[in-house]
Protein backbone atom coordinates (compact mmCIF):
# COMPACT_ATOMS: atom_id res chain seq x y z
CA UNK A 1 0.00 0.00 0.00
CA UNK A 2 1.32 3.42 -0.88
CA UNK A 3 1.75 6.09 1.78
CA UNK A 4 -1.13 8.57 2.23
CA UNK A 5 -0.90 11.96 0.57
CA UNK A 6 0.92 14.60 2.60
CA UNK A 7 -2.27 16.40 3.68
CA UNK A 8 -3.58 13.16 5.27
CA UNK A 9 -0.35 12.07 6.97
CA UNK A 10 -0.84 13.37 10.49
CA UNK A 11 -4.03 14.08 12.48
CA UNK A 12 -3.12 17.76 12.39
CA UNK A 13 -2.86 17.67 8.57
CA UNK A 14 -6.14 15.79 8.28
CA UNK A 15 -7.88 18.34 10.47
CA UNK A 16 -6.59 21.22 8.36
CA UNK A 17 -7.49 19.49 5.10
CA UNK A 18 -11.05 18.91 6.33
CA UNK A 19 -11.38 22.50 7.56
CA UNK A 20 -10.12 23.81 4.22
CA UNK A 21 -12.56 21.56 2.38
CA UNK A 22 -15.50 22.96 4.33
CA UNK A 23 -14.39 26.54 3.68
CA UNK A 24 -14.17 25.86 -0.05
CA UNK A 25 -17.67 24.39 0.13
CA UNK A 26 -18.87 27.48 2.02
CA UNK A 27 -17.34 29.65 -0.71
CA UNK A 28 -19.56 27.90 -3.26
CA UNK A 29 -22.50 28.41 -0.90
CA UNK A 30 -21.77 32.12 -0.90
CA UNK A 31 -22.03 32.02 -4.70
CA UNK A 32 -25.46 30.44 -4.14
CA UNK A 33 -26.76 33.16 -1.81
CA UNK A 34 -24.78 36.06 -3.30
CA UNK A 35 -26.70 36.43 -6.59
CA UNK A 36 -29.98 36.55 -4.66
CA UNK A 37 -28.63 39.50 -2.67
CA UNK A 38 -27.64 41.18 -5.95
CA UNK A 39 -31.09 40.55 -7.43
CA UNK A 40 -32.47 42.17 -4.29
CA UNK A 41 -30.15 45.17 -4.77
CA UNK A 42 -31.30 45.61 -8.37
CA UNK A 43 -34.98 45.44 -7.50
CA UNK A 44 -34.66 47.72 -4.47
CA UNK A 45 -32.66 50.32 -6.42
CA UNK A 46 -35.42 50.32 -9.04
CA UNK A 47 -38.32 50.47 -6.62
CA UNK A 48 -37.29 52.08 -3.31
CA UNK A 49 -40.85 53.02 -2.25
CA UNK A 50 -42.33 49.67 -3.20
CA UNK A 51 -39.67 47.82 -1.24
CA UNK A 52 -40.12 50.07 1.81
CA UNK A 53 -43.87 49.49 1.82
CA UNK A 54 -43.56 45.75 1.21
CA UNK A 55 -40.99 45.43 3.99
CA UNK A 56 -43.36 47.16 6.43
CA UNK A 57 -45.76 44.26 5.85
CA UNK A 58 -43.27 41.71 7.21
CA UNK A 59 -43.58 40.60 10.84
CA UNK A 60 -40.71 42.45 12.51
CA UNK A 61 -41.40 40.91 15.94
CA UNK A 62 -41.02 37.34 14.73
CA UNK A 63 -38.12 38.36 12.49
CA UNK A 64 -36.21 39.94 15.37
CA UNK A 65 -37.00 37.07 17.77
CA UNK A 66 -35.83 34.59 15.14
CA UNK A 67 -32.56 36.45 14.69
CA UNK A 68 -31.92 36.22 18.43
CA UNK A 69 -32.85 32.51 18.39
CA UNK A 70 -30.41 31.82 15.57
CA UNK A 71 -27.56 33.80 17.14
CA UNK A 72 -28.13 31.86 20.37
CA UNK A 73 -28.13 28.56 18.47
CA UNK A 74 -24.72 29.51 17.12
CA UNK A 75 -23.47 30.03 20.68
CA UNK A 76 -24.65 26.52 21.63
CA UNK A 77 -23.09 25.08 18.47
CA UNK A 78 -19.76 26.69 19.38
CA UNK A 79 -20.07 25.38 22.95
CA UNK A 80 -20.83 21.87 21.60
CA UNK A 81 -17.74 22.06 19.40
CA UNK A 82 -15.70 23.07 22.42
CA UNK A 83 -17.05 20.18 24.53
CA UNK A 84 -16.25 17.69 21.77
CA UNK A 85 -12.70 19.05 21.57
CA UNK A 86 -12.35 18.60 25.34
CA UNK A 87 -13.72 15.04 25.13
CA UNK A 88 -16.88 15.74 27.12
CA UNK A 89 -19.38 13.35 25.59
CA UNK A 90 -22.55 14.14 27.58
CA UNK A 91 -22.08 17.90 27.45
CA UNK A 92 -21.40 17.83 23.70
CA UNK A 93 -24.44 15.67 23.07
CA UNK A 94 -26.72 17.89 25.18
CA UNK A 95 -25.42 21.10 23.60
CA UNK A 96 -25.93 19.70 20.10
CA UNK A 97 -29.47 18.79 21.05
CA UNK A 98 -30.17 22.34 22.29
CA UNK A 99 -28.70 23.70 19.05
CA UNK A 100 -31.09 21.54 17.02
CA UNK A 101 -33.98 22.57 19.26
CA UNK A 102 -33.27 26.28 18.68
CA UNK A 103 -32.98 25.66 14.95
CA UNK A 104 -36.36 23.94 15.01
CA UNK A 105 -37.86 26.83 17.01
CA UNK A 106 -36.66 29.15 14.25
CA UNK A 107 -38.35 27.02 11.59
CA UNK A 108 -41.62 26.85 13.55
CA UNK A 109 -41.70 30.65 13.94
CA UNK A 110 -40.83 31.02 10.26
CA UNK A 111 -43.67 28.67 9.28
CA UNK A 112 -46.11 30.73 11.39
CA UNK A 113 -44.88 33.82 9.58
CA UNK A 114 -45.34 32.19 6.15
CA UNK A 115 -48.87 31.19 7.13
CA UNK A 116 -49.72 34.77 8.19
CA UNK A 117 -48.28 36.10 4.96
CA UNK A 118 -50.34 33.63 2.97
CA UNK A 119 -53.48 34.79 4.81
CA UNK A 120 -52.57 38.41 4.06
CA UNK A 121 -52.23 37.59 0.34
CA UNK A 122 -48.52 38.36 0.31
CA UNK A 123 -47.41 35.20 -1.49
CA UNK A 124 -46.70 35.87 -5.19
CA UNK A 125 -48.89 33.77 -7.53
CA UNK A 126 -51.18 32.70 -4.66
CA UNK A 127 -53.81 35.43 -4.98
CA UNK A 128 -51.26 38.18 -4.30
CA UNK A 129 -52.89 41.48 -3.32
CA UNK A 130 -51.25 44.80 -2.54
CA UNK A 131 -51.92 48.53 -2.67
CA UNK A 132 -52.52 49.57 -6.28
CA UNK A 133 -49.47 51.12 -7.91
CA UNK A 134 -47.08 49.25 -5.62
CA UNK A 135 -48.26 45.73 -6.44
CA UNK A 136 -45.51 44.97 -8.95
CA UNK A 137 -42.54 46.05 -6.80
CA UNK A 138 -44.13 44.46 -3.73
CA UNK A 139 -44.53 41.16 -5.56
CA UNK A 140 -40.85 41.35 -6.54
CA UNK A 141 -39.97 41.96 -2.88
CA UNK A 142 -42.01 38.97 -1.72
CA UNK A 143 -40.66 36.78 -4.50
CA UNK A 144 -37.15 37.51 -3.24
CA UNK A 145 -38.30 37.25 0.38
CA UNK A 146 -39.62 33.72 -0.12
CA UNK A 147 -36.69 32.67 -2.31
CA UNK A 148 -34.09 33.91 0.18
CA UNK A 149 -35.76 32.85 3.41
CA UNK A 150 -36.78 29.57 1.74
CA UNK A 151 -33.23 28.82 0.65
CA UNK A 152 -32.08 29.71 4.16
CA UNK A 153 -34.73 27.44 5.71
CA UNK A 154 -33.63 24.51 3.52
CA UNK A 155 -30.05 25.04 4.66
CA UNK A 156 -31.12 25.26 8.27
CA UNK A 157 -33.13 22.03 7.95
CA UNK A 158 -30.03 20.25 6.64
CA UNK A 159 -28.08 21.74 9.56
CA UNK A 160 -30.62 20.47 12.11
CA UNK A 161 -30.49 16.93 10.65
CA UNK A 162 -26.67 17.03 10.71
CA UNK A 163 -26.53 18.21 14.31
CA UNK A 164 -29.03 15.55 15.44
CA UNK A 165 -27.03 12.84 13.65
CA UNK A 166 -23.90 14.05 15.48
CA UNK A 167 -25.72 14.01 18.85
CA UNK A 168 -26.98 10.49 18.13
CA UNK A 169 -23.61 9.19 16.95
CA UNK A 170 -21.96 10.50 20.12
CA UNK A 171 -23.78 7.71 21.98
CA UNK A 172 -21.63 5.05 20.36
CA UNK A 173 -18.59 7.02 19.17
CA UNK A 174 -15.96 8.75 21.25
CA UNK A 175 -15.93 12.56 21.25
CA UNK A 176 -12.37 12.39 19.95
CA UNK A 177 -13.49 10.52 16.83
CA UNK A 178 -16.48 12.85 16.34
CA UNK A 179 -14.56 16.05 16.91
CA UNK A 180 -13.80 16.84 13.28
CA UNK A 181 -17.36 16.21 12.14
CA UNK A 182 -18.85 18.36 14.89
CA UNK A 183 -16.38 21.16 14.34
CA UNK A 184 -16.92 21.25 10.57
CA UNK A 185 -20.67 20.79 10.88
CA UNK A 186 -20.47 23.80 13.17
CA UNK A 187 -18.78 25.86 10.46
CA UNK A 188 -21.77 25.13 8.20
CA UNK A 189 -24.20 26.05 10.99
CA UNK A 190 -22.47 29.38 11.60
CA UNK A 191 -22.43 30.12 7.87
CA UNK A 192 -26.21 29.64 7.66
CA UNK A 193 -26.54 31.93 10.69
CA UNK A 194 -24.35 34.55 9.00
CA UNK A 195 -26.57 34.54 5.91
CA UNK A 196 -29.57 35.32 8.11
CA UNK A 197 -27.69 38.19 9.75
CA UNK A 198 -27.74 39.93 6.35
CA UNK A 199 -31.25 38.82 5.42
CA UNK A 200 -32.78 40.25 8.59
CA UNK A 201 -32.16 44.01 8.06
CA UNK A 202 -32.67 43.79 4.29
CA UNK A 203 -36.06 42.09 4.54
CA UNK A 204 -37.51 43.37 7.82
CA UNK A 205 -36.01 46.80 8.42
CA UNK A 206 -36.43 48.79 5.18
CA UNK A 207 -37.58 52.29 6.19
CA UNK A 208 -39.39 51.37 9.38
CA UNK A 209 -39.08 54.91 10.77
CA UNK B 1 -4.77 22.86 19.27
CA UNK B 2 -6.24 25.70 21.27
CA UNK B 3 -9.81 25.70 22.53
CA UNK B 4 -11.89 28.88 22.65
CA UNK B 5 -12.80 29.77 26.24
CA UNK B 6 -16.41 29.86 27.43
CA UNK B 7 -15.96 33.51 28.41
CA UNK B 8 -14.96 34.44 24.85
CA UNK B 9 -17.92 32.56 23.38
CA UNK B 10 -20.37 34.17 25.82
CA UNK B 11 -18.92 37.64 25.21
CA UNK B 12 -19.25 37.13 21.46
CA UNK B 13 -22.88 36.07 21.87
CA UNK B 14 -23.57 39.09 24.10
CA UNK B 15 -21.98 41.36 21.53
CA UNK B 16 -24.08 39.84 18.75
CA UNK B 17 -27.33 40.38 20.68
CA UNK B 18 -26.29 43.94 21.52
CA UNK B 19 -25.66 44.64 17.83
CA UNK B 20 -29.02 43.09 16.97
CA UNK B 21 -30.73 45.44 19.45
CA UNK B 22 -28.82 48.37 17.96
CA UNK B 23 -29.74 47.55 14.38
CA UNK B 24 -33.42 47.05 15.26
CA UNK B 25 -33.64 50.24 17.34
CA UNK B 26 -31.83 52.33 14.74
CA UNK B 27 -34.30 51.21 12.07
CA UNK B 28 -37.01 53.18 13.90
CA UNK B 29 -35.02 56.44 13.72
CA UNK B 30 -35.34 58.18 10.39
CA UNK B 31 -31.84 58.50 8.93
CA UNK B 32 -32.58 58.11 5.23
CA UNK B 33 -29.70 56.37 3.49
CA UNK B 34 -28.01 56.22 6.90
CA UNK B 35 -30.44 53.48 7.96
CA UNK B 36 -29.31 51.19 5.15
CA UNK B 37 -25.62 51.93 5.70
CA UNK B 38 -25.94 51.41 9.47
CA UNK B 39 -27.87 48.14 8.99
CA UNK B 40 -25.34 46.77 6.52
CA UNK B 41 -22.41 47.97 8.63
CA UNK B 42 -23.75 46.30 11.76
CA UNK B 43 -24.52 43.10 9.82
CA UNK B 44 -20.93 43.09 8.52
CA UNK B 45 -19.57 43.46 12.08
CA UNK B 46 -21.83 40.63 13.27
CA UNK B 47 -20.70 38.33 10.47
CA UNK B 48 -17.07 39.25 11.16
CA UNK B 49 -17.59 38.29 14.84
CA UNK B 50 -19.20 34.98 13.87
CA UNK B 51 -16.44 34.19 11.37
CA UNK B 52 -13.57 35.22 13.64
CA UNK B 53 -14.72 33.62 16.92
CA UNK B 54 -17.45 31.03 16.29
CA UNK B 55 -15.83 29.85 13.04
CA UNK B 56 -12.44 30.46 14.70
CA UNK B 57 -10.81 32.10 11.70
CA UNK B 58 -8.60 33.99 14.17
CA UNK B 59 -6.72 30.78 14.87
CA UNK B 60 -7.12 29.05 11.50
CA UNK B 61 -4.20 28.37 9.17
CA UNK B 62 -3.26 30.84 6.46
CA UNK B 63 -4.61 28.47 3.80
CA UNK B 64 -8.04 28.41 5.41
CA UNK B 65 -8.08 32.19 5.79
CA UNK B 66 -7.14 32.51 2.13
CA UNK B 67 -10.01 30.23 1.12
CA UNK B 68 -12.41 32.34 3.17
CA UNK B 69 -11.08 35.56 1.63
CA UNK B 70 -11.30 34.04 -1.85
CA UNK B 71 -15.03 33.49 -1.30
CA UNK B 72 -15.49 37.20 -0.56
CA UNK B 73 -13.19 38.18 -3.41
CA UNK B 74 -15.24 36.27 -5.99
CA UNK B 75 -18.44 37.73 -4.58
CA UNK B 76 -16.96 41.20 -5.08
CA UNK B 77 -16.09 40.38 -8.70
CA UNK B 78 -19.69 39.27 -9.23
CA UNK B 79 -20.99 42.43 -7.56
CA UNK B 80 -18.62 44.64 -9.54
CA UNK B 81 -19.73 43.21 -12.89
CA UNK B 82 -23.34 43.24 -11.81
CA UNK B 83 -23.40 46.90 -10.73
CA UNK B 84 -21.29 47.85 -13.74
CA UNK B 85 -24.06 46.49 -15.93
CA UNK B 86 -26.96 47.68 -13.81
CA UNK B 87 -25.90 51.28 -13.28
CA UNK B 88 -24.97 51.93 -16.92
CA UNK B 89 -28.03 50.85 -18.87
CA UNK B 90 -30.98 53.11 -18.04
CA UNK B 91 -32.31 52.97 -21.61
CA UNK B 92 -32.41 49.18 -21.76
CA UNK B 93 -34.34 48.05 -18.69
CA UNK B 94 -34.45 44.47 -17.50
CA UNK B 95 -37.57 42.58 -18.61
CA UNK B 96 -39.14 42.56 -15.15
CA UNK B 97 -38.99 46.35 -14.79
CA UNK B 98 -42.06 48.57 -15.09
CA UNK B 99 -44.55 46.32 -16.87
CA UNK B 100 -47.23 48.27 -18.76
CA UNK B 101 -50.05 46.69 -16.68
CA UNK B 102 -48.83 48.44 -13.52
CA UNK B 103 -48.58 52.15 -14.37
CA UNK B 104 -46.51 54.06 -11.83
Amino acid sequence: MSAPAAHFETPQNRREAAELGIWVFLATELMFFGPLFLAYAAARLSYPEGFAEASRHTDVVIGTANTAVLLTSSLFMALASRSAQLGRRRAASLLLFITALLGTAFLVLKAMEYFDEWQQHLVPWLDFRFEPGLAHPASLFYLLYFAMTGLHAIHLTIGIVLVLVFAWRLRSHSPASMRLQIENGGLYWHFVDAMWVFLYPLLYLVERA
Amino acid sequence: MKVTSIQTLLATWGGLLLLLALTTASAYVHLGLGNLLLNLGIAAIKVALIAAIFMHLVRSSVTVRLAASAALFFLFILAFLFFGDWLTRPSNPAPWRAPPSDAR
